[in-house]
């Protein structure tokens, strides 16, 4: 781009042959330059058209990763929506509570390992930063467990402390229930909560991709919240059969929650990273193209310019040997 | 939040809610028959790399997999 920034001012000359001394004054000296008998400066065809075919070729690749993109996103797609019914009888039964007060948060930013896929993995972490000074506070703390690459790399830079557990390489097999479930157990053996905050994209459609928030509490704190009514305070009219107690069910449909809301969550972040990696692609291959165009304009004045000068040379050549 | 019933045998075995529901799914997987079987349990692949970070600085990361490492 800086490249025909300089192209453009070295064309001026072109217009306005006069502002030599200005030209000749910049200090960026270009390769390739000619210069003809009345001190005009343009540059090489070589130079431009090596350039138009390396831009040609970024603009292939683009196009290329846009497809890649469509196709992975095609095959996520059918899975995150068959995974939206996993959680919502949750939802329905626990509620979804963001603003419980809790003393020990943990916020699980859900992330992409790879990259060129726009701005949704800086607004994951933009969200994440969001909430955990929401939570701090006398005797509230707030951790962080990061999936993903490009959040490690972004919440390493200032938030190093808080971070409790970084974990990458989820998408090399394609994601199933097994993965997500074992990575939850994993979380929730080594790191105590009160509250887990899931910071996820989740995928509206191709164009669209909205940073959510989903809130799983701990079941201790199911039990004080349903003990002070509303939502959950409706728990105890449900029956309890077989031989176990409230507690206990209790604790298994918060880690059963925990999973199927993690699952769901990395599902939706997959999606609309390949979604935004396509609109990134798309609008990439479409600056390419326009940049493609202002070369072949570039090229076409250099060379009808040279063409010019020649025939002039010729032409006062023959005048010259006439006369 | 002690409870007088007798916990699961699963719980008094330090196995979360998930772990047993993992390994009762993969049973099931087991009973099925060709091909539907090695289709299913491609579905059970894990991979993943977690490192645990105390006072900001990471420990070893540790790679759990079930394939084989190349």
């Amino acid at each position: 781009m800086a490249a025909l920034r300089r192209e453009g001012r070295r064309f001026a000359p072109l217009i306005s042959p006069r502002s030599i001394t200005a030209v000749r004054s910049s200090p960026i000296a270009p390769t390739h330059e000619d210069e003809g008998p009345i001190g005009v400066r343009y540059i090489s065809t070589q130079v431009v058209r090596n350039r138009m075919k390396s831009v040609k070729n970024i603009q292939k690749i683009t196009k290329a990763m846009k497809m890649v993109a469509a196709s992975k996103l095609r095959a996520v797609q059918s899975k995150t929506e068959n995974s939206r019914g996993l959680w919502q009888p949750f939802t329905a039964l626990l509620g979804d509570l963001p603003s419980v007060d809790v003393k020990k948060s943990v916020v699980v930013t859900i992330s992409s390992d790879k990259g060129l896929c726009g701005g949704i993995n800086s607004t994951s972490v933009k969200i994440s930063k969001g909430i955990h000074k929401l939570n701090s506070g006398p005797e509230k703390e707030t951790k962080y467990v990061v999936l993903g690459e490009k959040a490690k790399a972004q919440l390493i830079r200032d938030s190093k402390k808080d971070i409790e557990l970084i974990i990458t390489e989820l998408q090399k097999n394609a994601l199933n229930y097994t993965q997500v479930s074992v990575l939850a157990d994993e979380i929730l053996k080594n790191v105590e909560f009160d509250a887990l905050r899931i910071v996820f994209n989740k995928f509206h459609s191709v164009v669209s991709f909205v940073p959510t928030v989903s809130t799983v509490l701990s079941p201790e704190i199911v039990e004080r919240e349903a003990e002070s009514g509303g939502k959950l305070g409706d728990l105890d009219n449900y029956e309890v059969e077989g031989g176990e107690t409230k507690g206990e069910i209790l604790q298994n449909l918060a880690e059963f929650q925990f999973s199927c809301v993690m699952f769901n969550a990395v599902l939706e972040n997959a999606c609309s990273e390949q979604g935004a990696r396509m609109s990134a692609m798309d609008s990439s291959s479409r600056n390419a193209g326009d940049m493609l165009d202002r070369l072949t304009l570039t090229y076409n004045r250099t060379r009808q310019a040279s063409i010019t000068t020649e025939l002039i040379e010729i032409i006062s050549g023959a005048s010259a040997l006439e006369g | 939040m002690a409870s007088n019933a007798a916990v699961p045998f699963w719980r008094a075995a330090g196995m979360t809610y998930i772990t047993y529901s993992n390994i009762c799914a993969n049973l099931v997987r087991n009973c099925l028959k060709e091909p539907h079987k090695t289709e299913a349990l491609t579905r059970e692949k894990v991979h993943f790399s977690i490192s645990k970070w105390t006072d900001g600085k990471p420990e070893k990361p540790t790679v759990r997999s079930d394939s084989p490492e190349e």
